[in-house]
């Protein structure tokens, strides 16, 4: 049944502009960052690093986290048009495969996302004329903020199923993020859901500060996630629908 | 009589006021059940109830015999076919895209889709995108994704409102041809008497989330009394004469209502007026439309 929803899901999101927003938005981070490097290149050393830590720095703060919104935004704006929750909440489905059904397909396109960026990366390294590829490392550094950006994905699916509004949600993961900088610089990163994108991106940083702690990065993960999915789960059984 | 959808002092409430107040509805099995009550009765209250989408204060559902609970949830859904507070559709996919993700979602054969657009007889505007359809299109597709999956029981609310008469006459015949077609109960709102009294074997009338009538619809019917309704040359003169034998009357609107009488009666006090001077114009006898029931019911203007 979850696989069914899944591809409702999938259907819904034909012919919008989540797609468009996954393609485009990226571009923008990607050519500040490499402007960036090429401008301070000759302060900047670690080569692929010192390219990361460019792109990472925009993309990161103001690009990543309001892009995985508008992904969950749109999922629940489509069910606020009209009297879609009546139908949505009718339909003989489980209430959890309703929402991980939505989770399943934001998490996606937020992996995607990230795959986009390091393929951008890579672009602009060979443009900036970098020698070879990218180090291994830093693929992993991006699949795991992919993972962070999974957690985020789940808090903000709470939110917008929450919240009717569109915008909302995309200026509050903005300023969630803001705050999770004021967590990462304390060295909490782990304890506030909206800095584990940053962490685990390793964003505008040369040496992995997870080093040693990936446990624990993955445990922190793991319990904001389940938090998150619960309580959303818990609202769509004990609220009324409201259409 | 077995029922289809029985409630049981079914109570919501919304701030202080009581949106459904102490509700017991038998909506027997086959019937088409037209639930008819003034804006802001409790209609779509009621029928989110009964699907769960609301959950109540206090009282109890059943549909089918299966409790309305959490946990009977998905048995009681999968019986059920809802067009709740429409329109309802995802406006930028095509009309079979619409119902794609419905048969999906319950489930149901896509072959099945064929047959509901068929139904709704909307087989040459599936490929368009819904935003571009016209508001009787989309009613018609709402009702055809409550139609998917043949349930048992369809709730629909308000189904025709917004239609043009044409939309409204058509959409009609489509409810009454449902129970005969595919065996199922119909629950159907409305604000408007004409057409539950055009569709419906059956009603409930609800008023401030109250139930005042439940019954067939002929029974209502026998709560209207007869009256006659005289037109003279001189009412005041004929009002006096008549009441001076004793004959209960009223000048309403430049008419004298009167009580039914016998034909002997009424043919000696016409006589008798007729002597007095008194030029008779109209002597008619009139019954009590439901219309007229419904206000005095209700005690409230239904919008027409
Ligand atoms: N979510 C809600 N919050 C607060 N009050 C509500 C809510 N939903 C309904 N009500 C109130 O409950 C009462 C019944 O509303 P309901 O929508 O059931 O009426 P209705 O019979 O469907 O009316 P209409 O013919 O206008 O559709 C109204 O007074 C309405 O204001
Ligand atoms: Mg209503």
């Amino acid at each position: 049944m979850l696989f069914k929803c899944i591809r409702a899901e999938l259907m819904k999101l034909r012919r919008s502009f989540v797609w468009f927003a996954c393609v485009v938005i990226p571009l923008i981070p990607a050519g500040i960052g490499t402007a960036n490097y090429l401008f301070y290149r000759d302060t900047l050393q670690g080569q692929w690093y010192a390219l990361w830590t460019q792109h990472t720095l925009f993309y990161s703060c103001f690009f990543f986290s309001p892009l995985i919104a508008v992904y969950c935004a749109y999922l629940w704006r489509v069910e606020n048009y009209g009297h879609n929750r009546n139908v949505l909440m009718t339909t003989p489905v489980p209430l959890s495969c309703i929402f991980f059904g939505k989770l399943a397909v934001a998490a996606a396109v937020t992996l995607l996302t990230q795959l986009w960026v390091f393929a951008l990366f890579t672009v602009c390294g060979k443009y900036a004329g970098l020698p070879g590829l990218p180090p291994a490392e830093i693929l992993f550094w991006c699949l795991r903020g992919g993972l962070g950006g999974i957690v985020i994905a789940a808090a903000l699916l709470l939110l917008c199923q929450c919240i009717r509004s569109f915008a909302l949600p995309i200026g509050m993961s903005l300023v969630l993020t803001m705050a999770g900088f004021l967590f990462s610089n304390k060295g909490w990163s782990l304890y506030f859901p909206f800095s584990l994108l940053t962490a685990g991106m390793n964003a505008n940083h040369y040496d992995d500060q997870l080093a040693g702690e990936m446990l624990r990065f993955l445990g922190c993960c793991g319990v904001w996630f389940l938090l998150f999915c619960a309580a959303a789960l818990w609202l769509l059984r004990t609220r009324d629908v409201k259409a | 009589m077995k029922t289809a959808i029985e409630t049981a002092a079914l109570t919501k409430r919304y701030g202080a006021a009581n949106a459904v107040d102490s509700l017991d509805m038998e909506v027997p099995e086959g019937s088409i059940y037209g639930f008819l009550g003034p804006n802001g009765a409790g209609k779509t209250t009621t029928m989110k109830l009964i699907l769960g989408l609301v959950k109540p204060d206090k009282g109890t559902v059943e549909v089918g015999g299966v409790a309305v609970t959490a946990k009977n949830r998905l048995s009681v859904l999968r019986q059920t076919g809802s067009l709740i507070e429409s329109p309802s559709y995802y406006g930028h996919l095509t009309g079979r895209e619409n119902l794609q993700i419905i048969s999906m979602l319950k489930d149901v054969p896509q072959s099945e889709i064929d047959e509901v657009l068929h139904t709704v007889r909307m087989e040459n505007q599936q490929h368009k995108k819904v935003s571009h359809y016209s508001l009787g299109m989309k009613q018609r597709l709402g009702l055809a994704c409550a139609l998917l999956g043949r349930p048992k029981v369809l709730l629909l609310d308000e189904p025709t409102n917004g239609l043009d008469p044409a939309g409204i006459q058509e959409m009609r015949e489509l409810i009454r041809s449902l129970p005969g077609k595919y065996e199922m109960t119909v629950l159907v709102s409305s604000h408007l008497l004409s057409e539950i009294e055009q569709m419906a074997t059956y009603t409930g009338i609800i008023n401030r989330g109250r139930m005042i009538f439940q019954g067939e619809l002929e029974e209502l019917r026998m709560h209207s009394q007869k009256h006659l309704l005289l037109r003279t040359q001189d009412n005041d003169s004929a009002e006096r004469l008549l009441k001076e034998r004793q004959v209960p009357c009223r000048n309403q609107a430049g008419a004298l209502v009167l009580p039914e009488l016998s034909d002997e009666r009424t043919a000696g006090l016409i006589a008798l007026l007729v002597r007095e001077g008194v030029g008779i114009l109209r002597l008619e006898e009139q019954q009590k439309n439901l219309e007229d029931i419904f206000l005095s019911l209700t005690g409230r203007q239904v919008s027409l």
